[in-house]
This record gives C-alpha cells, sequence and structure tokens, in this order.
C-alpha cells in the first residue's frame, strides 16, 4: 500500500483479507471483516533526520566528527574556524534548520587547534544563548569550555558532553550519544537494531541488518552473547543514504548513472530522482523499477562510505536486506544488489524482510517478549534470498576450478569461470555442503585452495559470485548497462552468465 | 465507488490554511516588526543586509550589549542615522559586530500577524489567507496579480511587457530563459506544474549572478506546483488558480505556497473519487475511482497493489494505486 493513504483503510482492508485468506487464524483471533480497526496496535514510524551543525577549530579536527555524526542519524551541515569566518558560521549556527550543535576538538587538542578553541566556544556559546532550544554536544578537549555556556540548569536545550571523535573509526560511545540524540524513542531504526539483536540471540548467528529508506539507509549489526554474556550491537542511521537525497547533486546523479541500465542523461535522471523523492511509491512499474534499484545500490554504495569500520569485522552469517527501496524489486535481485556493492570476500545468508516488520517487532519494549514474538514468527518474516559465496584473488580467463554441491537429492558439480555468476538452484528451506576445490588459492573467509561451505537454499538458490571484488564495470555507459542487465536477469531467471 | 476503497489512495491537500511563512533572517539583518504585530500588505517587515561583515569593536559595558542585540553607531554626520548592527559574540573583551554599508528592504507579501521574531534566524508570519502548497520555490517572496498564461509550455517569445507586475500561471513547463525574461520585463513571479532540474540549475545560476550586482533586484519568485517532469496542473487547482485571476496574491518560498487573501472566495471540496494520475503512460490524466482490486501485476513483472480508474473519454484503466492521488 502507497504511504500517505489512509492508515484506518489500510487496516481495514489487510484486516478483511486476512481473515479470507485464513479462516482459522481469523476464528482464534475473532477477527471478522470490518473489526481489523479494533485490533489492539503497535505503532512505529520512521522520522525525518534532523539537522546538526558540526563545528571545530581545524579542518583536521572536524572531518572525524562529521563522519561520526553523519553515521549517527543527523543532517549534517558544517565549517571549521580554518574554513569559513566567524560571521559565517554563526549563520550556520543560527539556520532555523539546525537542532542541535556538535562542536568538537581532539583530547588534548592539537597545536593547530588551541589557538582557536576559545574564540570557537566563545562563538558557539553566543549563538546557543540566542537559540535556548538548541542541543549542544561538546566533544574531546572541547569539554573544558563547558562554563562558557555559564549555567546550563536554566537552558531549555541540553548542553553535553561526549568523548572526543577518532580518526577513521566513526563508531563508537561518540556515535552512540548522538544516536541517542537522534532517534526518538518510538523510532523504527532504532528499533531495527534492537530487533536485529533479538535475531542474532534467535538465530545463534552474526547479523546483519540492512536497509534503505525514503530519509536514510540504516546498517545494524549483531551478534549474540558469548557464554551468557550480553549480545552486541552496532547501529548506523546515515541520512545521506537515503534512497532519493533531498537535493540530489552531480555525485549522487553520478553514482546513480553507474548503476543504471536506463540510458539517461545527467538531466533526466535528476528529473526522475526529484520525482523519487516527491512522489517514492509512484512510478514503480518499467523503467521505475529500473531506476529504483540504481538509486538503491547507489544508497549502499553511500551508506557503506559513512560505515568504514564494517569493513574490518568478519562477515555476518546472515544478511537481512529490509526498506521500502526493496518493496517492487524481484526478490533475488536484492541480494544482488547488496551484493554488488557490499562486496566482501566470504558466504554468507541473505534473507528480506519482505513485510518489513522487523523494526515494528524490535520496537517492543520488554526484550523477552520481543525475541519470543521474533522466534514466533522466524519462519514468515523473512524470505530467504539464498546463500552467496564470493571468493576474491580468482585469475580472469581460465577456469578457477570446480565446485561440488553435496545436496540431499545427489550431488552437482560445477566449472567455476572467473568474471561472471554461478547458479545453482536450491529451493528454500534445502540445505547443502559445497564443496569448492580452487586451482590457487583464493580468499574466502580465510586464504585457501579447497573449502566445505555449508549452505541454504533461497529464492535465488546458491549463488557464486566470480566477478572481482571490488567490482569492476566498464566505463562505457552502454556496454556497463548490457553487463548490469546480464547480471541481473541472471540472478532473476536462475540461469547461470 | 467504495468510500473506504478510495481512501487508500494518497490524499494531497488542495487548500492550506493557515500558512505560517518564514522569511529567514542572517546575522546584522534588522526586524522591523515584533512577536504580535499585525502587518499590512507591503510593510517593511525587516532590512536584510547585502554585504555583512563582522567588525571588532571595544563596546562599553553600559551600552548592555548581548548576542542578538542591535549595535547603533555614532553618525558620520550631522543628524544623519548611525550605521547598525548586531552584536554576535565577545571575545577577550572585544566584541565581534555584525554589520553591512548597504540595508534592502524586505516587504510582507501579504497581510497577516507576526508569530515570532527571531533576529539572525527568521520572522515567522501567519498569512491573513489561505494557500495553495507547491513542492518548491526558487527566488524571493513577491506578490503581484495573478494572470493565466500559455496552457502548456510558456516561451520567451510568448511573454509581453503588458504582464509587469503579475504572477503568471504557466500550464506544465517553463525553461530558464523564459524565467529570466519574465523578471526583466518586470513580471513578479510565474506558478507552473513542472520545472526540469537543467532549467532550476541555470535559474538559481542567473539569480546568483543578479544578486552579485550591486543593484537591488525586484521580487522574483517561480513556484513548482508538482515536480520536475511535464505535466499538466491538476483540474482541481486548475479551478482555483482561474478563480483568482486578476486577483493579488503572493508567493512565499517557506513553506513553498501561493497565497491568496480572499474570505469571500468559496472553493468546493472536488468529488471524493476525483484521482489524478501522477506517474506511468497515463501521467497528468484525470478520473473517477471505480474500486481497488488488489494486487496486480503490472510491466516488468511487478505485483502492485491498484485500483480501476474510469477516464473521461469512457475508458477504464487499472492503475497502480501508488500512481494515483486524489486533492482533499
Amino acid at each position: 500500500m502507497p504511504a500517505g493513504a489512509d492508515v484506518e483503510a489500510i487496516i481495514s482492508v489487510l484486516g478483511d483479507r486476512a481473515a479470507t485468506a485464513d479462516r482459522s487464524l481469523a476464528a482464534a483471533l475473532e477477527l471478522r471483516p470490518g473489526t481489523a480497526n479494533n485490533l489492539p496496535r503497535l505503532e512505529v514510524a520512521s522520522h525525518p533526520p534532523r539537522t546538526m551543525a558540526v563545528v571545530a577549530a581545524s579542518e583536521r579536527a572536524l572531518g572525524p566528527l562529521v563522519a561520526t555524526a553523519s553515521r549517527s542519524g543527523w543532517r549534517t551541515v558544517s565549517g571549521s574556524a580554518e574554513s569559513i569566518d566567524p560571521l559565517a558560521m554563526t549563520t550556520l549556527l543560527l539556520d532555523a534548520a539546525v537542532s542541535c550543535v556538535l562542536v568538537g576538538a581532539s583530547d588534548p587538542p592539537a597545536a593547530d587547534e588551541r589557538r582557536a578553541l576559545g574564540e570557537l566556544a566563545a562563538l558557539v556559546a553566543a549563538a546557543a544563548g540566542r537559540r535556548g532550544d538548541m542541543t549542544v554536544v561538546l566533544s574531546g578537549g572541547m569539554s573544558e569550555h563547558l562554563t562558557d555556556f555559564g549555567d546550563i540548569a536554566t537552558r531549555a536545550g541540553e548542553v553535553l558532553l561526549g568523548p572526543a571523535a577518532k580518526r577513521g573509526a566513526p563508531g563508537g560511545p561518540l556515535a552512540d550519544l548522538l544516536v541517542e540524540l537522534a532517534l526518538p524513542p518510538n523510532d523504527a531504526r532504532r528499533a531495527l537494531g534492537a530487533g536485529a539483536v533479538a535475531l542474532a540471540e534467535i538465530l545463534d548467528r552474526r547479523v546483519d541488518v540492512v536497509e534503505v529508506g525514503f530519509d536514510a539507509g540504516t546498517r545494524a549489526s549483531a551478534a549474540p552473547g558469548v557464554a551468557g554474556g550480553t549480545p552486541s550491537l552496532d547501529l548506523a542511521v546515515v541520512p545521506s543514504a537515503a534512497l532519493a537525497p533531498i537535493d540530489p547533486d552531480d555525485s549522487v546523479v553520478d553514482r546513480v548513472g553507474l548503476w543504471s541500465t536506463w540510458g539517461a542523461d545527467r538531466h533526466r535522471l535528476r528529473d526522475r530522482l526529484r520525482e523519487l523523492r516527491l512522489a517514492p511509491w509512484a512510478d514503480t512499474v518499467g523503467d521505475g523499477v529500473t531506476l529504483r534499484m540504481a538509486a538503491a545500490r547507489a544508497a549502499l554504495g553511500r551508506l557503506k562510505e559513512w560505515t568504514p569500520e564494517w569493513n574490518d569485522r568478519p562477515p555476518a552469517d546472515l544478511i537481512v536486506a529490509t526498506g521500502g527501496a526493496w518493496a517492487v524489486a524481484p526478490a533475488p535481485a536484492v541480494a544482488l544488489a547488496l551484493v554488488d556493492v557490499l562486496r566482501r570476500p566470504g558466504a554468507g545468508q541473505y534473507a528480506l524482510d519482505h513485510s518489513r516488520i522487523l523494526a515494528p517487532l524490535g520496537s517492543i519494549p520488554d526484550a523477552d517478549e520481543r525475541r519470543a514474538m521474533i522466534a514466533d514468527l522466524i519462519d514468515d518474516i523473512l524470505a530467504p534470498l539464498g546463500t552467496v559465496v564470493t571468493p576474491a584473488g580468482l585469475h580472469a580467463g581460465r577456469s578457477a576450478g570446480s565446485l561440488v554441491v553435496h545436496g540431499t537429492d545427489g550431488s552437482t558439480r560445477l566449472d567455476l569461470m572467473p568474471g561472471g555468476l554461478a547458479l545453482i538452484d536450491l529451493p528454500p528451506g534445502t540445505s547443502a555442503v559445497a564443496e569448492f576445490k580452487f586451482r590457487d588459492s583464493v580468499r574466502l573467509g580465510a586464504r585457501g585452495r579447497h573449502f566445505a561451505i555449508d549452505v541454504t537454499g533461497g529464492l535465488g538458490g546458491l549463488v557464486v559470485d566470480l566477478r572481482d571484488v571490488p567490482l569492476k564495470l566498464p566505463d562505457r555507459s552502454d556496454l556497463r548497462g548490457e553487463l548490469l542487465e546480464s547480471w541481473q536477469t541472471a540472478i532473476v531467471t536462475g540461469r547461470d552468465m | 465507488m467504495s468510500t473506504a476503497d478510495v481512501r487508500l489512495v494518497s490524499a494531497r491537500r488542495l487548500i492550506a490554511a493557515p500558512v505560517d511563512a518564514v522569511f529567514a533572517l542572517a546575522p546584522g539583518d534588522r526586524p522591523l516588526v515584533s512577536a504580535g504585530d499585525s502587518v499590512v500588505l507591503g510593510a517593511p517587515i525587516a532590512e536584510r543586509l547585502r554585504d555583512p561583515r563582522l567588525d571588532e569593536m571595544e563596546i562599553p559595558t553600559a551600552a548592555l550589549p548581548h548576542p542578538g542585540g542591535r549595535w547603533v553607531g555614532l553618525p558620520r554626520r550631522g543628524d544623519e542615522q548611525g550605521p547598525g548592527g548586531e552584536y554576535v559574540f565577545d571575545w577577550h573583551g572585544r566584541w565581534r559586530v555584525a554589520t553591512g554599508d548597504i540595508a534592502d528592504a524586505v516587504e510582507s507579501p501579504f497581510a497577516g500577524i507576526v508569530r515570532s521574531v527571531r533576529p539572525g534566524t527568521g520572522i515567522t508570519i501567519r498569512a491573513a489567507g489561505r494557500g495553495i502548497r507547491g513542492v518548491v520555490a526558487l527566488g524571493g517572496p513577491t506578490r503581484g496579480r495573478l494572470q493565466a498564461g500559455a496552457e502548456g509550455e510558456l516561451r520567451s517569445g510568448g511573454l509581453d511587457v503588458g504582464s509587469a507586475g503579475t504572477i503568471l500561471v504557466v500550464g506544465s513547463r517553463v525553461d530558464a530563459e523564459t524565467l529570466t525574461r519574465a523578471r526583466a520585463m518586470g513580471v513578479c513571479g510565474v506558478v507552473v506544474a513542472g520545472l526540469s532540474s537543467k532549467e532550476r540549475r541555470d535559474f538559481i545560476a542567473s539569480e546568483a549572478r543578479q544578486r552579485a550586482a550591486l543593484h537591488r533586484l525586484p521580487p522574483f519568485a517561480v513556484l513548482v506546483l508538482d515536480g520536475a517532469t511535464r505535466r499538466p496542473l491538476a483540474g482541481a487547482v486548475q479551478a482555483v488558480l482561474a478563480a483568482l485571476v486578476g486577483r493579488e496574491v503572493a508567493i512565499v518560498t517557506d513553506p513553498p505556497t501561493l497565497v491568496f487573501d480572499l474570505p469571500s472566495l468559496v472553493i468546493p471540496d472536488p468529488p471524493i473519487d476525483l484521482v489524478r494520475i501522477r506517474a506511468g503512460s497515463l501521467a497528468g490524466r484525470e478520473g473517477r475511482f471505480v474500486r481497488a482490486i488488489g494486487p496486480r501485476r503490472f510491466a516488468g513483472g511487478v505485483h502492485l497493489e491498484a485500483g480501476i480508474v474510469h477516464l473521461p473519454d469512457g475508458t477504464t484503466a487499472a492503475v497502480p494505486l501508488g500512481d494515483l492521488e486524489r486533492f482533499i
């Protein structure tokens, strides 16, 4: 159902359909046609990201702050004392759209920052005094200037102290603090993190959830606790990784163009992206699907760029795709989009949160109740897309080796030719052992030549991705479009490429 | 037609009321109104510095300076008004003051009541009237007499000097050259269904070049009602605009709205089953919503919730619900 439709009407129609589809369940729930609107409701919504002004004394100090804020649920505007004058910085802070300011310094402040810190603190304190409702976060060495902000107890907006941002590691305690500030308690993206943790605990596996939505992209990495310990969660919400950014600049348009099989020029592509922003549920047939998938891949690329710490982690056992971006895509194509962009050597299962219910379930406040609910629905909430095996370090031009899949119905042998996708039909609910024998040593989690991997089936079956890591695409747009389309066709129809 | 079914179509408000318009201010700009003030059409509400700068000054404590407060300097000679500015922040006993040599008056394009004034941030005025919301407005607040323009695409050759002082309604699309010429000929604004990204960028660049010049620009705005691709104005919107032809209207940019103050103008609610197709091969056409038909397979193998729409030519079409919109 399109967003913007009347919620009561949607509930009524869906309730009636559910009652017709499963009469025994409807009877158990006492659900009769026209009564769905009376059922108890759990409401959760993703909220538009707010804007944070990020300022620092030097460009060197500003970089890590922006990297941290941009993956923590905030749209950012930024400037340093080196790059903009105090008047421009004051204008930045007083902008009506800005609801929070992050002002930071290294801890201890570096030599290039020290001279400007005092004036910067005075400027920010003066702006914060004029905007009493604005939240202020003093990070790292800037905490020493707390007294400049006067009696913080009398302000409507909070003044908070945070740790310094770390270069090259945008996650961590400061990111956690900013996420807390950014997302309201009933926010769907926050709930996605809780849902991922519950999923990881139930399946006892490392789970990555990747969402591409209207206002932001989200990455949640959850792992079950070891030996009864607490499970871990890392949540990154990146507004610039939205499906269609508010004002698509050249870099956004070019990136969409890179993944597009449509062949439109930059201006037409920008027009279509603006239309996608204005009416995300419209134009979902024909070219619209192609554009949406290209925009989703571009958004995934931006999500990957703002979450570099994910590259250093072991690959997740299960990758779950969710979000409105995938709503109209054929299910196997979703796995291909994730594999195309978030490329890492290794093997993993892919699944689709097709009804986008993981976030609502994650919003259940009680952890035990949440786990029980997800465990009860686990077979229904995730559509298995299959297993993708991505070896890296293959030599092009000759056979890389062979694969034997030992299933319940016998074995299937396949020659592995680098540069394409090898597909083995493995229906949902089945499992097998894939035995790889490579001619040369490759990277597949670890480095080696022989691997035996447990694989499970799905709508896309078993996909052995023998393309380059990272993916290399032709420069010419027509060749690139043909290649992308052939991969897409292969994965949707199940024919090798 | 089922009322419940048509509610599955996204609704768009035809008339917005009340309209709270925001006029952005930068540090140094001087608000001339206070919260609660009543403003009339054309009343100056602020002075905007054209080229603001930050001066460093020693201010005696007796002047009670504070961030956001007004600084008034000594007159250069005689009874002249002294230079003005805004205290920004104090550092090492010296105040940074935002000031400038030339200030332009910002006039309210409609009558209304000032809701809030935040120096350095903006003035919010609640318009005495109603509005038609657009998706974006380029330029600055403006007002003029509404005039019906070309029904399809307006070309620069189609403009004449008789349109000076008006806000032109253009059917489906307009290009940057026409917009630039319209501004040069004294047209106050343009209302259009779609403005492509290229024309938008060219027009913004032209505006920026004009602003870089020393002389003050006449107020001019482009209000885009629908999006970036070519499509005709919605019938319900066209009907309201037709009723406003010859009347004084205003365009504000935040939120992008066409404001009109005609309490006597009765705008009937559009028929509940009237829907407009905003995307796809039938984009721009309007019809009567017959019923929702559930998921249906469309081109490309996509299954989408759909509805049957009866078109004025007597045909019916199954259209994805996401491609439809209705006005309320």
